[in-house]
């Protein structure tokens, strides 16, 4: 799994049932800073869901979006298990590093 | 507007270029973006924005959404939907009992057609594949100019063996003799006795069951019998060691039971005798002579000889100049024909008897798939004619989203279930039918269901059927636009008319040019049985010669001129339906070069001319008052031309015949003495010193007594035998036999194939009946009659029958032509047969349509109007 993706899957993660391109991409904006096209977002939803980490259904149409339905996301039990596999090998690797390291890099 | 909207055309630019099935989604969310970003940043920032995002979900960068994953999955494979499909399809069936039989019976008596004539074609194309060593086993065959025969002399396999490397191993075998067996009580002719050499079970791989098999062939007073035979004569298959008394002279023990003969061997045998038995007597044997072919000879070639051409060309060479160098001076073509070939690809003289045809194999294989291919087009035909029925249903499916492709699927899976039903009743009717075709074809064919291979195959048709039949309509009725057909507004294409009509047009083309077919064939075999031969065939009965009858021949003479019965009799050294002796060794006066023409030669006797009642051209015939007849020829029409004289000076002339200096007394009008698919040869007669056969002609009426007559003096002379004899018509009819089997299938399937079309065209007949109901109804209120409403639906099949005839004419003259060439003597093809056949056909399709167009045409007007 590449970097976004894997912030892309944090995010819908975060999100609970109410992610898709939008809050998506607005949420990356928010908790990253970085602005990312909307392209670039739907593409991994896309790429994730081909993978099977997230399942998607189209609802919530709104009068905002002129009666269009969103397509929201979710964790499927493979992407659940895939997040805590990545968090879980990163503190692995935390506890394995020597402090001072830790204190020369100014974390 | 309450929300702000982005700029038009980059909406326009956005719904053109992103894909479909994600447009709905994307769309609303860069709209949420804009308005977003534009309350944020502003306008000029959300358009930019805005700009940026639409061009990331353009292609190139887009990342397409695969069409699989947006709906739930496929619907023509779930089950739900299969078991959806199955429950229409059989309501389908059982509400349209009619249709639905029709169907069936046409698809299936199609079907078991093809896999009866397929079945009998695997059994041609298997002739003597399971010999392992079948791909290098070539039998020598020898031919003198027009006269190509499939024997070989005695010196020939040793010799050829020894002389040339590429021959690994060669194997003699002697022609088919009839011998007396005689086991206790039991005596019996046996007529499938051969005498083989030693190598003979090790160089094909006829099993032995009992005895061994590395001597069962080298001791010349043992005899290798089947085990058929073992339980005919024995009671047991265990015989070995036990005694036959053959020819009432010799007694033989058996050394060996064989297994019996497979059916698809072209050499069928009941017993083997080795080949030392002959060589005591035959001086071709002990000399191993190169000039007297009366054997078969196989020959086992290398693989790298046997598996190319050239090489075998190269070696026939070979086998040419070795010849030369045995001192043999006649022009001889050798030949190396495949083991395999044998049974289909031999036209040769003397050849082993009963071999099969490949042009026969060719034509019915072809008749199968075309009886299958009628069949097929029925099916269609209904399925299309019928389509408005089911157009609503179609509409229905398209309108709750069923794409085109499930619904080909749909209807080929109909098609397939048909098929598959079909194929259950015709392997039925296989079953029932196979006892009548096997007398029909006179082989043992045999069906094993549980074989791999034909379980494979018979899928396979049914499977081939399924789509075949299934296609167009699938494809026609997939195509239906749900709004028009919703709205009633179906009218039947032309395009799909035109189609149909054309499907119908097929099936009578087939039809017809298997009608023509049957009429050729039978006429042909008509022509071949009247034809004058040349001599009086009706009523000559003949008594072969055998055992003591040999050494009494002049009492025989005497006891039968005594008898009123038999007093019209003469003693002839060949049956004039197979005479096989012929030589090369022939000089007459003025000759210039050295013969190369093979001329039979038939021994007779002076009552030879009265007896057959043949024609004396010039000179005389043999005569008992001339002394010197003895070294006196006759000779034919033929051979009086290929001699080079004419009537006026071939009496006279001198004659030798090897040895044997002599001459020409009489020339006798050519008649036939073979099978009529070879053309006149010519013909040597001689006095008869020797016997054979003698023949009686007897007065209409008194067979019987003359058949006693004969019985007696068999009795008197030769009490060791018993008494055989035959009508020379009857064999002369025989010979036939093969050419009259295939007229007997061909007419079978030929009228299968019209009952077939006629199924088609009776349903098809039945639903325009219905179809116009009204409109009849109409026409009758207003004053038409019975016969003109009845005209009226038959004209429109009129038409398609007559193009069918013009386009079959030619296609049956072509094919008739090709089959007629293989007789010397054949009708000429006169085009009132295919005039009456084209006649039957339209005759059979009237009356077809006319039951339901008579029926629709008496129908009172008031019914037929009322319901609306």
């Amino acid at each position: 799994m590449g970097e976004f993706e894997e912030l892309v899957l944090l995010m819908i993660a975060i999100l609970d049932g109410d992610a898709y391109g939008v809050t998506v991409s607005q949420e990356i904006e928010q908790q990253t800073g970085r602005v990312v096209t909307f392209g670039a977002v739907h593409n991994t939803l896309i790429r994730l869901e081909e993978k099977g980490f997230v399942t998607s259904e189209m609802g919530g149409a709104t009068a905002e979006r002129g009666g269009r339905r969103k397509r929201l996301f979710k964790l499927t039990a493979l992407g659940k298990t895939a997040i805590t596999d990545i968090q879980q090998l990163r503190n692995k690797l935390w506890n394995l590093m020597p402090d001072p390291t830790l204190k020369l890099s100014g974390l | 507007m309450n929300s702000p909207q982005p700029p038009r055309w980059l909406k326009a630019l956005l719904r053109w270029l992103h894909p479909g099935n994600t447009i709905e989604e994307v769309e609303g969310d860069l709209d949420e973006l804009y308005a977003h970003a534009y309350l944020r940043y502003g306008e000029s920032q959300a358009v930019l924005r805005y700009l940026v995002n639409v061009i990331s979900v353009l292609p190139p960068f887009l990342r397409r959404r695969r069409n699989k994953s947006q709906y739930e999955q496929s619907f023509s494979l779930s089950p739900d939907m299969l078991k959806n499909y199955f429950k229409i399809a059989w309501r389908n069936i059982v509400r349209q009992k009619a249709y639905s039989v029709l169907n069936i019976a046409g698809l299936s008596i199609g079907m078991a057609c093809s896999i009866l004539i397929l079945l009998w074609v695997q059994n041609e194309l298997s002739y003597d594949r399971f010999h392992p060593r079948a791909d290098q086993i070539f039998r020598l065959t020898c031919s003198a100019g027009d006269f190509r025969a499939a024997v070989s002399a005695a010196g020939m396999a040793p010799g050829l063996k020894s002389e040339l490397p590429q021959i690994k191993n060669g194997v003699r075998i002697s022609k088919w003799i009839h011998m007396l067996f005689e086991v206790g009580e039991k005596k019996v002719e046996e007529k499938r006795v051969i005498y083989a050499d030693s190598n003979f079970l090790d160089f094909f791989s006829f099993p032995l069951l009992a005895g061994k098999k590395a001597t069962a062939l080298r001791d010349p007073g043992s005899i290798l019998i089947t085990e058929e035979m073992a339980i005919k004569y024995f009671g047991t298959s265990d015989a070995v060691g036990k005694t036959i008394r053959i020819d009432n002279k010799e007694n033989f023990t058996v050394g060996g039971i064989l297994a019996n003969t497979p059916a698809n061997s072209h050499l069928q045998f009941d017993c083997l005798i080795p080949m030392k038995t002959l060589a005591r007597t035959s001086e071709d044997l002990q000399h191993n002579n190169w000039n007297n072919f009366i054997f078969y000879t196989y020959l086992q070639l290398d693989d790298k000889t046997a598996a190319s051409a050239a090489s075998r060309q190269n070696l026939i060479k070979q086998i040419s100049s070795v010849f030369k160098a045995h001192g043999q001076t006649i022009k001889l073509d050798f030949e190396l024909q495949a083991l395999t070939d044998i049974h289909l690809h031999s036209n040769y003289q003397l050849d082993v008897a009963g071999h099969g045809n490949i042009q026969y194999v060719n034509i019915f294989f072809v008749i199968a798939i075309f009886i299958l291919i009628v069949a097929c087009i029925n099916f269609m035909n209904l399925a299309t004619a019928r389509s408005e029925r089911r157009a609503k249903e179609v509409g229905l499916r398209k309108v709750v989203g069923a794409s085109r492709y499930q619904l080909i699927f749909q209807f080929l899976g109909e098609s397939l279930i048909f098929s598959f039903l079909s194929l259950f009743i015709a392997i039925g009717i296989v079953f029932l039918l196979l006892p009548i075709f096997k007398i029909l074809t006179e082989k043992s064919l045999t069906i094993h269901l549980l074989d791999g291979k034909l379980l494979l195959s018979l899928i396979g048709i049914a499977v081939l059927t399924g789509l075949l039949s299934g296609s167009y309509p699938a494809l026609f009725l997939s195509g239906f636009a749900p709004v028009k057909v919703l709205k009633g507004k179906l009218r039947v294409a032309g395009g799909n008319l035109l189609f149909r009509n054309a499907l119908v047009v097929m099936q009578f083309v087939v039809a017809i040019v298997l009608l023509v077919g049957t009429a050729v064939v039978y006429k042909q075999l008509d022509f071949i049985k009247k034809r004058n031969l040349g001599f009086d065939k009706s009523n000559l009965l003949y008594l072969p010669m055998n055992g003591d009858l040999w050494g009494k021949q002049q009492a025989l003479k005497i006891s039968l001129a005594q008898n009123q019965l038999t007093e019209n009799f003469t003693v002839i050294s060949a049956l004039p339906t197979a005479v096989e002796s012929g030589t090369v060794d022939v000089v007459w006066d003025g000759q210039i070069v050295p013969n190369q023409v093979v001329f039979p030669s038939l021994n007779v006797d002076e009552n030879f001319i009265n007896v057959f009642k043949t024609k004396v051209l010039a000179g005389r015939g043999f005569d008992k008052s001339f002394l010197g007849d003895s070294s006196n020829y006759m000779i034919n029409e033929k051979a009086m031309q290929i001699m080079g004289m004419n009537i006026g000076n071939a009496v006279g002339k001198g004659l030798s015949l090897g040895e044997k200096k002599g001459t020409i007394i009489g020339v006798i009008k050519d008649f036939h003495f073979k099978s009529l698919q070879y053309a006149m040869e010519p013909l040597i007669l001689q006095t008869n010193t020797w016997g054979g056969v003698v023949m009686v002609r007897t007065t209409a009426g008194n067979n019987e007594q003359t058949i006693n007559a004969l019985k007696k003096i068999n009795q008197q002379l030769n009490p060791a035998f018993p008494f055989r004899f035959g009508f020379l018509d009857k064999d002369l009819d025989n010979l036939y036999r093969s050419e009259q089997q295939m007229g007997n299938i061909f007419n079978l399937f030929a009228g299968l194939a019209i009952f077939i079309s006629c199924l088609g065209l009776y349903g098809l007949s039945a639903f325009m009946a219905e179809q116009r109901t009204k409109e009849i109804g109409v026409r009758k209120v207003l004053g038409a009659s019975v016969t003109g409403v009845v005209g009226l639906l038959s004209q429109d099949f009129l038409k398609l029958i007559l193009i069918a005839i013009i386009i079959a004419s030619p296609i049956a003259w072509y094919a008739m032509q090709a089959w007629l060439q293989g007789f010397a003597y054949q009708i000429t093809l006169e085009w009132w047969v295919i005039a009456l056949a084209g006649i039957l056909a339209t005759a059979i399709a009237l009356v077809t349509i006319s039951f339901q167009s008579i029926r629709a045409a008496l129908m009172n007007p008031v019914k037929s109007l009322r319901s609306e």
